[in-house]
Parts: C-alpha cells; structure tokens; sequence
C-alpha cells in the first residue's frame, strides 16, 4: 500500500546519494527533498512535513543518531531508514534500538529500499 | 390883530420896532447859545424888560432833575411901584400854577400896591421848561405886538432854554461822562495797579513756585528712595528720576500701576485695597509690597502716602515715598534664619549652656542642660537650678558664682550636678559676662563641662600607684626598670630569684654591669647612647633573645623585651626578661626533628600541611612551598592555593573546601597546579581530619608532587594513541573500513542511479531523458569510486617492517598502560605476569604491541557480556624452552566453539556484531613475518586463551623480511 505524494526527506553529506536518490524516490512516487547535513534539515521547513527520513549515519556535525535524538527530543516521530556506507559501525545496533525502522547497507538494491519506506510508512 | 388906525405913522414905527425886536429876540439865542439854562432867561429877561419896558419879568426854570425851581426876577427900576423881587416871587409863585392849562393868557395879580398885569408865558409846549411871567402896571398890557413879541421870544426862550437844557445836560452828562470816565479810569487805573501787582506776585509766586519745583524735583531726584506724587484724587503726576529708573516704565505706564505688573500680583489686591481707603478717607497708608524692577526682579519697598492739605483741610497732594526694604526683609529671613540656627545650635552643642542676668539670677537653660538635670526651663530659672547641685558642693558652687558677680570677672568652680536619674557627676561651671559699649555687663553665659571621668582618674592614679607596686611584686618575669643613664631604678623579686643579687645591691648601679655579659657590655652601651642620641630605637618593642649573666658568673639565655615609659622629663626603660635555657633546650630538639622532617619532605617530594577549618589557618611544611613555589614561610591561605590550582581543576579545590566544611574524617585527591611559567604540576594529596585540644577541627594531610609518574603516564597515554593511530592506519581493518566508506558512497550512488534508469524506461511512456540523465551519473559515480581506491592504495601502501630489539614486558607493560583506562571501563581486572628473564625478540615493535592490542581486545570484547563472575584477564609472558618467547592473553568471556577454532584466523571471519574478523588474520601474518606463531583455545573454565610465540633475538643476525 503505497501512499503517494508522501514527503520523504533525504539526509546525507555525500553527493551521489543526494543527486542519485531522490530521483529514485520520485519514480516510486514519493515527493522528495535532499539535504547535506541535518542541521540544514532542521533549519528546513520540511520537518513536519516529512513522512519518512532517510539518513545518513556518519556526517561531520550532527551526526544521524544525534538527530534521531534531537527528533525525539522533539517528539517529532518521523520514521527513520538509516543508510550507512560503514558496516562495521557499532552504532548500527544502536540505532536501531532507539526506534529506527530500518538501517541499510550502502550500496542498496532499490528493492531494500522500497521495502524499508513501506515499512516505515505503514509504522506511520 | 386889531389895527388901531389912530397913528398909523406910529403904527409904522410900532411895527418897525416889533420888527426890530423881533429881529433882537430872534437874535437872542446867539447871545444865549452855550449858556447855561438860567443864563438864557436872564438874558431873555433882560431882553424883554428892556425891549417891552416891562415891570418886571419873572422867570421860573423847572429843573429837570426835579429840585426846587430856578427863580429869576428882575424889576425894572423906573417903575412906578416899588415891587420888591421877592415878592413878586411869591406871589407869582402862588398864583401861577404849574398846570400851564390851567393859564389864561393874562390876568392881573395884586402886587404891592396895584394891581399888575401879568403874561405868563410857556416856556416848552406844556411848560415843562419853565415859565415866563411878564408883569406890567400897564393896562393895556400885553398889546397884539407884544404878545407876539412875548410868544416869539418865549419861543425862542423854550428853544433856547431846551438848547441850554440839552447842553446843560450835554454837559452835565458830558461832565459826569467825564467824571464817570476819569472815574472809570481812575478805577481802572486802580485795578489795572492792582492786577499789575497781583501779575507780578503771581509771577514771584510762579517764579518761587518753579524755584520750589526744582529745588524738591532735585530733592526728590536726590533722595534715595522713590518718589511720586498724586492728585488729591490719586492720579500719580510726579515721579522722580529713581521710580522711573526703578520701574523701567515711562510715567504714563507707571499711572496705570493698578492693572500693571508694577506690584507683585500677590501683594497687588491688598495694596488696591489700601490705596482706595487712604483715597477715601484721607488717612495715609503705609504698606509693605513687592515691586517690578525693570529687569523683571520683585523686590520689597515700603511704600508710604501722606496727603498734603490745604488751609482748608482739604487734601490737595498725595506724596508717595517708596523705600527698598529689599535687603531688610531678606536680612530679616536671614536673621530669622540665622535665630533658628542659632537655637538649634545652642540646643545642639553638646554642652550644658546656660544664660544669666546680670544678678546672677539664670534666664536661659539649653535642651541638654535641662535634659540632663531634668527640670523644665520654669524650675530652673532664677535659682532653681541649684536644687540640682550636690548638696556637699552647692554653697561652694554658689560662692564662686557670687564672686564672680561681685568683682564682674569670669571664672569656674567644680561642682557636682545630678543627673535626671539621680546620679551625681562632677562637672565645671565656666562663666562669661557679655559687655554693652560702654563696658557694663548685661548678661552672664555660662557652659557646665562634664569632667567625671577626670576625676574620677585623678582618683585612679592613687589607686594604680598601689596596684603597680603589688604585680611588680607578684610578676613571674624579672621586671628591670633603667633610667636614661642606664642605671637600675627597679628590680623586682623575680628578677632577684633569677640573677641571684639582692634588690639593694644592684638599684643605681649600671645595668650593663650587672646583667649583661662582659662581652656585650659595650654593645649595650652604645646601643643605649645611640638611641639617646637619635631616637633610634632597634631593641624597643620586640621580643629580643640575649644572653645574660647572673651573680655566679654563670650565663644563660634570656628572652627580653623592653619598653620606654612615656612620661615627662627624661625616658626610662623597662625590661621583661625570662630565663629561657629549658626552653632553648627543647627549641634545639624540636628544630632537628623538623629538619630531618623536611629532608624526607625534600626526597619524597612530598610536603605537609595542617588547616584549621574554622579559622581558615594553614601551615605548611618547607617542602610544600617548594612545591607550590611560594617563597617559604608566607602567609597561605584557601585562597592563595587557589591561585595556583590549575584553571581546569578549582572545582577540585570547590570540592575539598566543602568536604572540609561537612568536616569529612579524610579525603583524597589529585588536582594539577600552574606554575608562573605556565609549567604544570601534578599533585597527590591526603588528608586526615581530628580535633585539636580545644575541639576545634584540623586536617593533617600530606601533598605528593606526582607530576613525573602522570607525566610518563601522559606521554604513555600519548604513545597509546599514537599507537591506536597507528594502528587505525596500518591495519588492514582500517584499511577495508575506509574503502568501505569511501567506496561505497559512490557505488550507493551507481547502484540507485542504475535502479531509476531502470524504472525510467520501464514507464509508459519511457522517460528516455530520465534514464540519459542517470546513466551519466552512474558513469560519474565509477570514475569517482576508482579515483577513491587508487588513492587509498597510495595511502595505505605496504611499509617495510622495522627491526629492532623488542623487550615484550615492556611492549606489553605499555600497551597495558594505554588500555588501561578503557579495559577499567570495561571492569577488566587485568592479571599480569611477566617473566623476569625474558628474551629480547628482533621485529616490529609497533606491529608487536598490535597483535597485543588485538588481542587484549579480543579478551575484553569476549568478556563485555559476562555479568556473574569477575572479568580476569590475564596476560603473561615467558620463556619456552626452546628459548622462544611467549605471551599469552586468557580470558574468562563467552569462550570459542573449538571446531570454529581455524575459521577465526580467516581473513572476515568474525563471531563479533561489529568485527570485520580482520584483526586475528592480520595478527596472525604478523607472527608470522616474526618466524613465530600464533593460535588461540578455549579454556577449561569459561573463555579462551590466545597466544603466539617467537624466537628470540639471535646475535649478530637479522629476522628475514
């Protein structure tokens, strides 16, 4: 069950990601926005919006889990999909036990990640 | 006519003759003109006498202003009779009437003898002029002719007669004009002399007048005040040059005073009210009110209006003076002021103040004065004060005063007053006489001084005499008092005791001579001379140690200290001396346990301290101000340690203070100090509180200076990341999580820019754009990935191994070093055991302390989860007995499966979450490289033991690459 024209946001300080995702977003039908670090993503007017976040773990500043944090400080209860490029990342874990829906391995199949979006929006 | 034809050449010559008179009578009034009335008929008398030869003519002249009739008469003298004029007068007085009417025209009167015939003739038309009788004896008398001649001159007469009357008035008029005139002007005369006089006094009045102007204008101008003057009616219409100069306002404004600013608007309604009553009754005002300058400033004039009367009591002037009382009234609020001050000052003083009367009797007490003795001013006055005096001392206190009025000169006495609460104090009563110019007193003043506490001292100084002589007598300390000679003035038993002379052996005698040893006699000497000399005084005031010699010849230490006595004439000294030889002993004791204190301070580089807490003092030893680098012996406070203790480590020092205030029984810490040059120490300290004699609390503690040990630890913590660094950059771990990373972002990015592409085509219609833009950043993200990887080969490229000797106690002691803080964290209870004689090994000694690392991590990890039994680690070194070296880490974590014993070496094995399963492979290439081996079992009890081998270092050879 696909909700289109949800917002799901993309957060990640490398510029593959932000210029290769949301075009796939968009063809899964998603409206999108990108963002480079999750201060910008903060200082945004997309907070409320977004529907699903996707995030990077490791960025210089706030990282991904600080932000997951910072949201929940919030009580903003945006589902997150972390993406990471480092696996052996002891946060991972981590991560996944403060909440997050899932947490992908770079590089993913578009299938894993369709599948994590349909698991974050129907947590929604 | 009758004409008698008898004659008529007679009657020619009759007529002739009537002619004749005729032509005479007509010709009379020029003999009469200008005469006088009665001139006329006197004239015509005679005329007609003559020419009718008459007896007489009679002639009566009325006179026009109603007196009695002019009679004339006049006989003719050739008549037969003799009529007397008079009376022909009365009896043609009687019977011709005045009534002309009543005349016939001739008629005949007795008259003398004979009868007479009489013509009366009007003189006048109704005979208002007179009458002319013309009297003839005889009968025929008058014929035609001559009553012709009769009427003509009647006629003429009655003409003649108006004539002379009209003249005769012309000139009576004329001459009473004439009379009038000179009359008139010698009235005129008169008046025109009385007004030429009345001119001139006017003009003399004017002239003194203007005189008199002036002169009070100048007046006016010149006195010193302001001056106008109104009309009787009030309308000002003389100023002088001051009001105007005051004013600033022409004389025109200055009328209009009333409804102008010229009086101050407050002062204005009462100052209209006095004027228009003084208007109305004529008394004279006199008021106080401001007025404008010119420059807008109000200021106070009296102002006073006198009317000025006339003989008659009427009122013709008002004089106005205005006086400047400007600076009166302020002086008077000044002095009023001033009395205020006054009052309160005498009120204030803190004096008991009193004025009298030249009797003596008092008029005035101050506040303080009757506050004090607590009587009203009422009681007090006159002579009530005395009930205040001390009985003893009240005919005393009265005595004096009396004197002192008697001979008029100020003095004081003493005397006792009681205070309101009945206490008495002794007081001194001064007094002064005020003297008028000419040097009489008119009023006393008096203050009372409290001087109780005088005498009260007065009465000490007996008493401390006493008291003196009773502590030199029971004083412990020898008390040696010297004159500024240095002679011996006082010499207590104490001192006797301890020097061994009898008090009157030694009193005048030089003190240097008795106490003082032979050797420093001459010391003392000049000591006492140069302070005589100079008032310099180096032994005065402090505690001095000195030796000293008693009565045996025997010396000994003293402590001694002197003062001068302060009093008039000469200086003395005293000196307190004390045998001080036990006391010295024990100094001598004390001072080389502390110094063999200190050494050990100075070796251990540990000092000590005390604090009392309550009092905030602290001691500490020599070594702790070594430490500090504080100069030995100053002051040390909370607050000075606080000066020292390094920025980052005061909440530390915070910290010990508020353990000391809940007076905690010991406590511990370490806390860095800042040294000037900005070099840092490391400090241990202790502390161990207890209660002192008085119960107050002390710690007694001990600080270390540990700076060298943290220091190694530091550059051991240091090398530890350095290490860990190190470690991050060669080992392979590193080395795939970097490419992971790395690589992985842009194989991300091919991989979802490939799945887009994808779903692009795949639509309908196909978004060929799309997928073209896609694919081009696929082909960007490989370029980037392969750019990524050549890089991190350069970077990670293989290094040549180092080789050296490595002592692996010491390479493991420091690996230990550096994990420690983390394997404490970890609660790892770390069992080292190192061999004493191990072999020096030849390797890397970097990649050495790697595979320890690894595997103390291996060790810690496995044990991460374990909860129920204590997390020993152990590691230990020793030597095979081929002559290898070996170490060995041994756990207690969750143990190995044997049979996945081989697949842990496997490069990307990992049991581990997180591992990457590089590190034992790597370990393991590493030992190997070292001609050694490495391999790992499960233990009997719970975890595993890993542990690897290698040859020692062979002499004079190297381990192959």
């Amino acid at each position: 069950m696909m909700i289109k024209r949800a917002l799901v946001s993309v957060v990640d300080d490398d510029e593959s990601i932000r210029e290769s995702l949301p075009d796939l977003l968009r063809e899964f039908g998603f409206r999108t926005r990108a963002f480079s670090s999750a201060e910008e993503f903060l200082a945004s007017d997309c907070v409320d919006q977004t529907r699903c976040l996707i995030l990077d773990i490791a960025m210089p500043g706030m990282t991904g889990p600080d932000l997951q944090r910072e949201l929940k400080l919030r009580r903003r209860q945006i589902p997150i999909v972390f993406i990471t490029a480092n696996r052996e990342e002891a946060v991972r874990p981590r991560a996944l036990e403060q909440g997050a829906v899932a947490c992908l391995f770079k590089p993913f199949s578009d299938t894993a990640l369709l599948e994590a979006l349909h698991l974050a929006l129907r947590v929604n | 006519m009758d004409v008698q034809s008898e004659h008529p050449a007679e009657e020619i010559k009759d007529l002739r003759r009537c002619v004749n008179d005729l032509v005479s009578v007509l010709a009379l009034p020029a003999m009469w003109s200008g005469g006088a009335p009665s001139q006329v008929v006197h004239t015509l008398l005679g005329s007609l006498r003559g020419m009718l030869r008459l007896d007489f003519v009679y002639g009566r002249l009325s006179d026009p202003s109603g007196d009695a009739p002019i009679e004339m008469v006049q006989v003719a003298e050739s008549g037969k009779r003799k009529l007397l004029p008079e009376e022909i007068c009365k009896t043609l007085r009687l019977g011709v009437s005045d009534d002309p009417r009543k005349w016939p025209s001739r008629f005949q009167v007795s008259m003398g003898d004979g009868d007479v015939s009489i013509m009366p003739l009007r003189l006048g038309l109704h005979a208002e002029l007179g009458v002319i009788v013309a009297g003839s004896e005889r009968a025929d008398f008058p014929t035609q002719t001559e009553s012709l001649l009769l009427s003509v001159a009647a006629n003429q007469a009655a003409i003649g007669l108006q004539e002379a009357r009209l003249l005769a008035e012309q000139k009576r008029l004329s001459t009473e004009l004439d009379q009038r005139v000179a009359q008139r002007t010698a009235a005129l005369a008169a008046v025109n002399e009385e007004l030429e006089r009345e001119i001139a006094e006017r003009r003399r009045a004017e002239e003194a007048l203007r005189a008199a102007e002036l002169s009070s204008r100048l007046i006016m101008d010149s006195i010193p005040g302001l001056v106008c003057a109104m009309s009787a009616a009030g309308e000002i219409q003389v100023f002088n040059r001051q009001i105007l100069e005051f004013f600033g306002k022409t004389p025109e404004e200055l009328k209009s005073w009333a409804t102008s600013d010229a009086v101050h608007p407050d002062d204005l309604p009462r100052v209209v009210a006095a004027f228009s009553h003084s208007m109305r009754t004529g008394s004279p005002y006199d008021i106080e009110h401001r007025c404008r300058r010119a420059d807008g400033v109000y200021q106070w004039f009296q102002v006073r209006a006198l009317p000025v009367r006339d003989t008659g009591g009427r009122i013709t002037r008002w004089y106005v003076l205005l006086t400047d009382i400007d600076d009166r009234k302020r002086a008077e609020d000044s002095l009023r002021a001033s009395e205020r001050y006054l009052n309160l000052i005498v009120n204030t003083i803190p004096a008991l103040a009193w004025s009298a009367r030249p009797d003596g009797s008092a008029e005035f007490f101050n506040r303080h004065y009757l506050d004090y003795v607590g009587l009203s001013a009422e009681q007090a006055k006159d002579w009530g004060w005395t009930a205040a005096v001390h009985p003893d001392d009240l005919n005393g206190v009265v005595a004096a005063w009396q004197r002192m009025i008697a001979f008029d000169e100020a003095g004081e006495c003493e005397g006792r007053l009681r205070r309101f609460d009945g206490e008495y104090r002794w007081f001194l009563f001064r007094t002064n006489p005020l003297r008028d110019e000419s040097g009489k007193t008119v009023k006393w003043f008096g203050t009372n001084t409290d001087i109780d506490d005088r005498k009260r001292a007065e009465g000490e100084t007996r008493r401390s005499e006493a008291r003196k002589t009773a502590i030199l007598d029971a004083a412990l300390d020898c008390i040696i008092t010297i004159d500024h000679q240095g002679c011996i003035t006082e010499f207590n038993p104490a001192a006797v005791r301890t020097f061994g002379y009898d008090r009157d052996d030694v009193l005048g005698k030089q003190l240097a001579d008795v106490i003082v040893p032979p050797a420093l006699r001459e010391r003392h000497r000049q000591g006492l001379a140069r302070y005589m000399a100079t008032g310099e005084a180096r032994a005065l005031g402090k505690r001095l140690e000195m030796t000293a010699v008693r009565a045996d010849g025997s010396e000994f230490p003293v402590e001694l200290a002197i003062s001068r006595i302060q009093l008039e004439g000469p200086p003395s000294f005293t000196g307190y001396l004390r045998d001080i030889t036990e006391r010295k002993l024990a100094e001598e004791e004390l001072r080389r346990s502390e110094a063999f204190l200190a050494e050990g301070q100075h070796l251990a580089r540990m000092g000590t301290f005390s604090w009392r807490v309550e009092s905030g003092e602290i001691t500490w030893s020599d070594q702790l101000y070594r430490i500090f680098e504080f100069e030995p012996g100053g002051l040390v406070t909370v607050e000075r340690i606080g000066s020292r203790v390094h920025p980052e480590d005061t909440h530390i020092l915070i910290d010990m203070v508020e353990q000391a205030r809940r007076a905690v029984s010991d406590f511990e810490y370490e806390h860095r100090v800042l040294m000037p040059d900005q070099s840092v120490k490391y400090l241990h300290l202790v502390a161990h509180g207890g209660r002192d004699q008085e119960g107050r609390l002390e710690y007694i503690g001990a600080v270390q200076d540990v700076t060298e040990s943290r220091l190694s630890e530091q550059a051991l913590s240091q090398a530890r990341s350095d290490l860990a660094h190190v470690t991050r950059v060669t080992s392979l771990g590193v080395l795939t999580a970097s490419i992971a990373h790395e690589v992985n972002q842009p194989l991300s990015g091919i991989v979802t820019n490939a799945s887009t592409c994808l779903r692009m085509l795949a639509a309908e219609p196909p978004n060929i754009e799309g997928a073209r833009e896609t694919a081009k950043r696929t082909i960007r993200d490989g370029n980037r990935a392969s750019e990524l990887i050549t890089r991190l080969r350069a970077l990670f490229a293989k290094k040549e191994s180092t080789n050296e000797s490595v002592d692996l106690n010491e390479a493991t002691r420091e690996v230990i070093a550096l994990s420690l803080t983390e394997l404490q964290r970890n609660r790892i209870i770390l069992r080292p055991e190192f061999a004493d004689d191990l072999p020096v090994v030849a390797g890397d000694r970097v990649q050495l302390q790697q595979v320890i690392l690894n595997l103390l991590k291996n060790a810690s990890d496995a044990m991460s989860t374990v909860d129920d039994r204590p997390r020993h680690l152990r590691i230990r070194t020793e030597r095979e007995t081929g002559g290898q070296v070996r170490l060995t880490v041994q756990d207690a974590g969750v143990g190995l499966d044997p049979q996945g014993m081989d697949r842990l070496f496997e490069a990307f094995y990992t049991t581990k979450n997180d591992g990457m399963g590089i590190g034992l492979s790597v370990s393991r290439s590493i030992i190997e490289r070292h001609q050694g081996r490495l391999w790992g079992a499960p233990n009997d009890g719970p975890g595993a033991t890993f542990s690897f081998s290698i040859p020692p270092r062979q002499r004079g050879t190297t381990s192959a690459g």
